[in-house]
Formats: structure tokens, C-alpha cells, sequence
């Protein structure tokens, strides 16, 4: 079926999202709670984009084409709202994401500043017992993607989000660690972690070291 | 990740450790390996990869890596230069070989290896030494299979590709603990298990995936041919045979169906103690998919008649015409990065690449005047025969490529016999280990991720190896290796490096005609490759690849496996891997894998522990015909009554020990699986600290 990102014609297959239309065609969407390897989540509310016809912009990796459906991405109020996200996300960060992570590149790229809101941030808790894998409590923003990670890529099913609201985070087993809990050590949850709240133990030793 | 600045930079490489062949992004800083990431369009991994793949590299740069040639001068190792090294290997080669011919020579090439390090060594033993007294590793894993899918169908591969395993409806599993061995490929059968795929799993432990799975047969170890051939009873018996399948494609239906009569369900299960209900589902639960795959391991391969279980297992395709076509793969779990690829690049005996024989008149030309030498027509010695052969005095010289045979080996005190032997032995290695200790010369290679070339994984694919840093030292490849020892003896090997080897194998090798590495790219190429560059995903679609283009069924009856429990020796044990570690264990017992599983264990069943006064963490003594060791013990539900299970990645184990000379009757491959032995406590285990973690 045939699509328009931005006023460009693409050719998609039935059951794609606007998300696949948009970067089909090479337009860059922001996203957080999206990794290709997994079924789409919605919840990092930053994919968005405008649809024509619709009340009010929609999260593009949940949003099934439609035969000429229009898909902006430039919209100025999904960019707004994207970037609010993306704002209040960081305001509740210790300090900014390392530049290698995601959450790097789509708070750049948005033109997210400094938060303007100064409220609670997460205090520091790290937990190193794991020859591997290092979680950074602190740097979760919650997105999902390493428990889905862990359970749609591996099936070790180790992974838990925990806590509501300010306090969500992500846990391994019952709070006890990797390697108490049904963990593989295969690291898909590292690798897929766009803010090293989990990290790869070599790696946060480099940083560490203030070699970033 | 060009643009992540932690890394100076990343290399797209394939995974040296099992033969799923996932496609790894190694990120070096400062010319380390720092870290490595699945690359995401990996045709084998999409984007996934294990704990070996992932983390287990710090190996690379343990202190006690081989950096230097060893040699041996009054009963000690002395570090040389690569000078001394190879006039010491040129010296003893020649003069062995002016002796006592070239026969008295023999080589075993590492499935670890490239396919252009195996193809240049087994170049260098037929042509420039003059023998074909050449084997790989191989030999004790998937030579049944090689052999079996040769004779049955006509190729020795994969029928099809790991994307079969989510185009199937139905997977049987023979023999395999995939989520532990084949961790990428487990996770695919696991998650395709949880989107609706039907697993069917037949093992004597009950392994994870039969957790995910709708039935499980647990058999006793070697009764494999009574549950295939039991299979493939009912599935004729209630008619789930594909009738004009069978009679366009094949030849030798009725013979089996004659055979099979005789394998009753209830027979079956006096056989396996595999219930005679379960059998009959697992049958029907094959034998009416629309599409079916049947994957297998060692635990079906390892076996006296393990060739012939996988030609029973072609048989249930063929009777069913499950084969060919997108879901219906038979599909042999390769245990090394190139099992599949050191066999076909004739690091063999018998043949040349693809599995030519050696006394093929018109082959055998084709080499001749490509390399400019003469050659005998008969085969090569076998690994086995080759150690035999040493033991008796008749083959004085080997050398040994990345294959720790003193560790990995059934009946350890004969290869030590054979080892201490030869009046010349050169290792090559990236770490001194068991066999190394009866070495003449220690030569240093480099590991995969210091190297280039390709690896061919469990699916026929050949994929780009590229070297991510530099070998430590003076270590070399194992190709400028065998280049600089064929300078020595007199013959230069005309390759600047991997990708001018690759012209010659594309050149001399039809089943290889269009492989280039341009054309491999990222996504690799799975062989035939047409001249034009087509790969074959799926084969015999059209045809098998034997004269006449028809498969041939076997007709071949279930025989007791070469050991069996008795009074004194009750138990049967069974080998295999765990997740954490990779085979002898040189590589992951120096990484942090070892802080996850720091020392092994037997595996027991309560109601045999209970019989024998055995807790969890005792130390017991398991003695065999053949040997004893010690180890402590666990008692878990995942194996049978009546049987023990352990790895044998631990040289403090020793658990080869145990293991007799018994072995398949058609390739000499190792009964490991079927060792009767007794269990009997001697102590309570004292746990040594978790070993710190290596940086």
C-alpha cells in the first residue's frame, strides 16, 4: 500500500507502522521505548508524529498504516509535546546522559535544554555484584526495554519493572541481582538500554575512569 | 555506533565459539577488544548474540596468551624465535619424512580454524608434504553426520536455514540441549516456542527447552534408533506418509516400511522407556504438520550407530516429504564456529573440498596439476587411526592445530600414549594446555578475533571473519604459519592472504564457484553458490544430489550402544556443554564466565542419590571400565533415573577419563554419550572462592 511521509510517496506492506513508513523513507522520528527486535511497546510517548485527520498527534510505533494515509513528522506540536518528554525525562536524571546513549542522541537532536523544572532526581544505586552486567538504578527511565529484551529476544524472563511513578525502575529476579535471578548473562538487556542504566561492566569501568 | 567515541573502532566479525555463526561487532579502544555487540542484521543472531559471543573475550589478552614460539631443548620449554621454531619444525619434518616417507606424518586441523587456514593446511600436508594423513575435530562430533546426509541426500549440510526454525509449525529436538550449546539458536526456538511453534523434545535429560515444548521423550542414552525407527512405525502405520513424495524422490521406501514394522510402540518403549503413548503422539504430532524440522546434536551423532540415527532421521523426512521446501529443515547443530567448514574445505582424509574423494581419477587431476604435485589415490589416516598409528610406532610426526585432543578425546590414557610416542609433536595454540605438554614445539596463533577469513556456520553459510586487533606478540595466523613452514619445506604457498585463498577454493571447487568476499558482504552466502553468486538457503528443492537425483531411505534396525549398565557399573553417563563454557574451556575459563560457573558438577537423580546416600555438593567418585574421577554432585530432576550427567570443560576433571574407545561404526566419531559408570561418595566438597574476574 502506498503512504506519504512528509509529502513523500512510500511503498509499505500491509501492517506497517507509521514509524517503519516514516524511516522507509528516511525520515528520523525519535524514539525511546522502540528497538527493532521487539514487538512495538507506545509508552515513551516521543515517537510522535501528525496524521491527517487525526484529533491529535499519535505515537508512530503503534499506529498502523492506512492506504494514503499523510504522516508528518515535523509537525510543530508533536515536536513540542515529544520534546516536553524528552524534558521531563532528564529533569529527574542525576546528571545528563553519557553521549554515546540514545536518550543522548534524541535529546540533542530534539533541542532539548537544560530541564526547566529542578525537582527530586534519582540518587546513585549501583549494583556491580555480576561479572558483566552493571545496573545504574538511577539512569532508568523506565522504557521497558531490557525486561522485553530479556523476554521477547532471549526468554530468560530475569527482568522485572518495579515501583510506580517516580520510583519505577527495572530489578533482576526478586530484587536480588542477575545472578540470583533466571539471568542468561547474554546481555540483551545492555545492549538494548538507551540510557546505560544497565551497562556492560567493561564499559562502565572505561567510564569510570573519565575516559568518555 | 562509527560515531560512539568510547571505541577507535569497530570491526563486523563472526563469532568464533559455536556453529549458529552469529555476526559480532567488536569495538577495540587503544587495540583492545573493549566490548562486542551483535550486529543487528546477523542472518543467524538478528541482532542477538550469548554470554560467549558477548562478553567472553577477555581471554585474548590473559598474561599467559602464547606470545612467543616454545621450544622444547632437554625435557624443558624454552621461549625461540620464530627462526629457531621453524627450522626446528622443517628440520624434524624432513628428516622424518626422508626416514620414514611422508606417511609417518599426519595433521589435525582445527574446526576453530578459518576455512582458508584448513584449506592452506590441508593443501600443505597433501601437496607439500605428500600424505593425506590430514583430519579435523570434527571426527568426534559431526562426522555421523556428514556421513549420513551424504549418503541419504547427497550433501553434507543443513537442509535448510535457521529461518526455518519460525517457519515450522512443528520442531522435533534429538539429542541436543540447544538453549546451553546453541544459546542464539535456543533463544529462537525458544521464543518461536512461545509464538505457537509445537517443540518436540527426545533427550535422556529433560533439557529447558522441553519446559516450552508440548511433549518430551526421555530415553535411555544409545536407544535413539529404537525411538526414530518406532517414529517412523506409526507414522507409516496410520497412513501420515507422503505417498507421491516417496515415489518421485526416492528409492528404498519399502525396506524401511518392512523394517519398521517390527518397531511397536510398546517395543519401543521396553527399548527407550520412552512411554508407548508418546510415541505415538510425538509421530502424529510430526507426521501431521504441514511443516516440520527436525534439529540434532552429539547426543544423536556420539553414539556407536550414530551416523545411522541420522539416517533415520532423513528418513522421517523423506517418508513425510518434510524436506525442500520453507519450515522443513534437517538441521545438524554444529559444536564449533566451523565444523561445517574445516570438513568442507577438506580438512579430511578421503576428501578434497565438498567432500570429493581422494581416489576421484578426474579430482584428483584437478589438484595435481593445480598444485603442480603428484598424489597417492588411497585415503588418509582417520584421527583415531592416527593415533594407533602412533601408539604402534608408524606415524612419528604430528602436528596439531587449535585441538586440545589430550583433554577433548575419549580414552585420555591412549592419546597420552600416542602423544608421548612421537618422536616429533608441534602444537599450535593461542594457550599451552594438555596436549602442548607433549609438544616439541609450541607455535603461537592468533585467535578469531585477531584474524581474517571465513567461517561457514551450522546453516552452510560462509561469512567474513575480520580481524578486530592485533595477535599479542609474536603470535602469527595460522596462515602466515603454515606459509612460512611450507617456505622451509621447500614450497612456496602462493596467497598474500585469506581472500587469494578463497580465489583458488571458488576456482577448484564447483560447490563454491561464485564465493567471493565482496559477495559475502554481511550477510555471508550459503553454499552451492552459483557461479553468478545465487546461494542456496534451502536445498533439494528440485532434486537430491545423488546419481539419479533420488534420496535414499536406510533400512537400518536399532543395536545395543557399545556400553551398557551392568551390576558393578549401573549408571550411564552422558557428557555435554554447559551454557557459560565452551567445550576443553581454554577460552572461557580465562573470563569472567568462570565467576558464573566456577567448577563442574554431576548431575543425578534424587532417586539414585537417595540409593547411593548422596546430597547436593558431596564429592563423589565415578569410576568406568576405562577410568576414574572425582567430582561433586548435584541432584536435579533434569536427568533420568538411571543416568549422570556432566561437562567436560574442566581439565581438573578430567571427565574423558572415563570415556572408552567405543565409537561409530561408519566414522570412527566417539561413543561420549554412553558410558556405563558407578557413583559413590567419598566426600563433602570444600568450594574453592569464586575466581576474580580477568580484566
Amino acid at each position: 500500500m502506498e503512504v506519504f511521509v512528509d509529502g513523500v510517496r512510500v511503498e509499505v506492506e500491509p501492517g506497517a507502522t507509521a514509524l517503519e513508513a516514516a524511516r522507509l523513507a528516511g525520515k528520523w522520528v525519535p524514539t525511546l521505548c522502540f528497538d527493532d527486535r521487539m514487538a512495538p511497546f507506545g509508552a515513551c510517548r516521543v515517537c510522535l508524529v501528525a496524521i491527517e485527520g487525526a484529533a491529535a498527534p499519535v505515537a508512530s510505533c503503534t499506529t498502523i498504516c492506512q492506504e494514503g494515509m499523510q504522516i508528518e513528522t515535523t509537525d510543530e506540536r508533536a515536536q513540542r509535546i515529544a520534546r516536553n518528554v524528552a524534558e521531563l525525562v532528564l529533569s529527574e536524571l542525576p546528571e545528563p546522559p553519557a553521549g554515546h546513549t540514545e536518550l543522548a542522541e534524541v535529546v540533542e537532536r530534539l533541542g532539548v535544554g537544560e530541564p526547566r523544572w529542578h525537582g527530586t532526581v534519582h540518587e546513585a544505586k549501583h549494583d556491580a555484584r555480576h561479572p558483566y552486567l552493571v545496573f545504574q538504578h538511577e539512569l532508568c527511565i523506565s522504557c521497558g526495554r531490557c525486561v522485553r529484551a530479556c523476554d521477547e529476544i532471549q526468554g530468560a524472563f530475569a527482568l522485572t519493572a518495579t515501583g510506580r511513578g517516580f520510583h519505577s525502575n527495572v530489578t533482576a529476579g526478586l530484587d536480588s541481582g542477575f545472578q540470583e535471578s533466571t539471568c542468561v548473562s547474554c546481555g540483551a538487556c545492555a545492549d538494548t538500554c538507551p540510557t546505560d542504566a544497565i551497562t556492560e561492566r567493561f564499559l562502565f569501568e572505561l567510564a569510570e575512569q573519565g575516559s568518555e | 555506533m562509527s560515531a560512539d567515541r568510547r571505541f577507535d573502532a569497530t570491526t563486523t566479525t563472526t563469532c568464533g565459539y559455536c556453529g549458529v555463526g552469529c555476526r559480532l561487532e567488536a569495538h577495540a579502544r587503544g587495540g583492545r577488544i573493549v566490548s562486542i555487540s551483535p550486529a543487528e542484521d546477523g542472518p543467524a543472531n538478528k541482532g542477538h548474540t550469548c554470554l560467549k559471543g558477548r562478553f567472553a573475550h577477555q581471554y585474548t589478552r590473559a598474561r599467559d596468551r602464547l606470545t612467543a614460539p616454545l621450544i622444547r631443548e632437554s625435557g624443558a620449554f624454552r621461549i625461540g624465535s620464530w627462526d629457531e621454531a621453524l627450522n626446528r619444525v622443517a628440520g624434524e619434518f624432513l628428516r622424518i619424512k626422508a626416514e620414514h616417507g611422508a606417511d609417518a606424518l599426519a595433521g589435525l586441523a582445527s574446526s576453530r580454524a578459518t576455512n582458508e587456514d584448513c584449506y592452506v593446511m590441508q593443501r600443505l600436508f597433501r601437496a607439500v608434504i605428500g600424505t593425506h594423513n590430514i583430519d579435523n575435530c570434527s571426527r568426534v562430533c559431526h562426522s555421523p553426520t556428514s556421513f549420513a546426509l551424504r549418503k541419504s541426500l547427497g550433501l553434507s549440510g543443513c537442509t535448510g536455514s535457521f529461518d526455518d526454525i519460525e517457519a515450522a509449525q512443528v520442531l522435533l529436538i534429538v539429542g541436543a540441549n540447544p538453549t546451553a550449546a546453541h544459546p542464539v539458536a535456543g533463544a529462537r526456538m525458544k521464543q518461536a516456542a512461545l509464538k505457537g511453534l509445537k517443540l518436540v523434545t527426545a533427550d535422556p535429560r529433560r533439557i529447558e527447552l522441553a519446559d516450552y515444548g508440548v511433549l518430551h521423550c526421555g530415553m535411555r542414552p544409545g536407544t535413539n534408533a529404537a525411538f526414530l525407527n518406532g517414529l517412523a512405525h506409526v507414522i507409516i502405520r496410520d497412513g501420515l506418509t507422503e505417498e507421491d513424495f516417496i515415489a518421485e524422490r526416492t528409492d528404498g521406501f519399502e525396506a524401511v516400511a518392512d523394517l519398521v514394522a517390527d518397531y511397536t510402540p510398546v517395543e519401543v518403549e521396553r527399548i527407550t522407556g520412552i512411554p508407548a503413548a508418546d510415541l505415538e503422539d510425538a509421530a502424529h504430532i510430526y507426521g501431521e504438520a504441514d511443516r516440520a524440522s527436525i534439529a540434532w546434536g552429539l547426543g544423536v551423532t556420539e553414539q556407536r550407530y550414530g551416523s545411522e540415527c541420522v539416517q533415520m532421521i532423513c528418513n522421517l523426512a523423506l517418508m513425510t516429504g518434510k524436506i525442500g521446501r520453507p519450515g522443513c529443515a534437517l538441521m545438524p547443530l554444529r559444536g564449533q564456529n566451523n565444523v561445517q567448514g574445516s570438513s568442507d574445505m577438506g580438512a579430511l582424509p578421503d576428501t578434497f573440498t565438498a567432500y570429493r574423494s581422494v581416489g576421484d581419477e578426474a579430482t584428483a587431476r584437478l589438484f595435481e596439476d593445480r598444485w603442480g604435485v603428484k598424489m597417492g589415490r588411497e585415503r588418509g589416516m582417520k584421527m583415531p587411526e592416527m593415533l594407533d598409528a602412533a601408539v604402534e610406532g608408524r606415524i612419528k610426526a604430528m602436528w596439531i592445530c587449535g585441538y586440545d585432543i589430550a583433554q577433548s578425546d575419549p580414552d585420555v590414557e591412549h592419546v597420552v600414549a600416542a602423544l608421548s610416542n612421537l618422536e616429533f609433536l608441534i602444537v599450535q595454540e593461542i594457550f599451552e594446555n594438555e596436549t602442548s605438554s607433549f609438544a616439541h614445539v609450541v607455535l603461537p596463533a592468533a585467535s578469531f578475533l585477531e584474524k581474517s577469513g571465513t567461517f561457514t556456520n551450522a546453516e552452510r553459510r560462509m561469512q567474513v571473519v575480520e580481524a578486530a586487533a592485533a595477535p599479542p606478540g609474536a603470535a602469527k595466523t595460522d596462515l602466515e604459519i603454515y606459509k612460512l613452514v611450507a617456505e622451509r619445506l621447500g614450497s612456496e604457498l602462493p596467497y598474500d592472504g585469506p581472500e587469494d585463498v578463497m580465489a583458488e577454493i571458488a576456482e577448484v571447487t564447483p560447490h563454491f564457484a561464485g564465493v567471493t568476499y565482496e559477495r559475502m558482504g554481511r550477510r555471508g552466502l550459503q553454499w552451492p553458490v552459483a557461479p553468478d553468486g545465487t546461494d542456496s538457503p534451502i536445498l533439494y528443492t528440485e532434486h537430491f544430489e545423488l546419481a539419479g537425483g533420488k534420496a535414499h531411505f536406510a533400512a537400518l534396525p536399532y543395536k545395543p550402544p557399545g556400553d551398557e549398565a551392568t551390576d558393578e557399573l549401573p549408571l550411564i553417563l552422558v557428557t555435554g556443554r554447559r551454557l557459560e563454557h565452551y567445550n576443553v574451556g581454554t577460552m572461557t575459563r580465562r573470563t569472567g564466565n568462570l565467576a558464573l560457573f566456577a567448577s563442574d558438577w554431576l548431575e543425578i537423580h534424587p532417586e539414585d542419590a537417595e540409593e547411593l546416600g548422596i546430597a547436593s555438593g558431596d564429592v563423589v567418585e565415578v569410576r568406568s571400565k576405562n577410568g576414574r574421577i572425582e567430582i561433586e554432585a548435584q541432584v536435579t530432576e533434569r536427568i533420568e533415573p538411571g543416568h549422570v550427567f556432566t561437562a567436560f570443560h574442566f581439565p581438573e576433571v578430567r571427565t574423558n577419563l572415563l570415556v572408552g574407545p567405543s565409537a561409530d561404526v561408519n566414522t570412527s566419531c566417539p561413543e561420549y554419550k554412553v558410558v556405563a559408570v558407578s557413583v559413590e561418595k567419598t566426600g563433602v566438597a570444600e568450594r574453592p572462592p569464586l575466581a576474580a574476574t580477568v580484566a
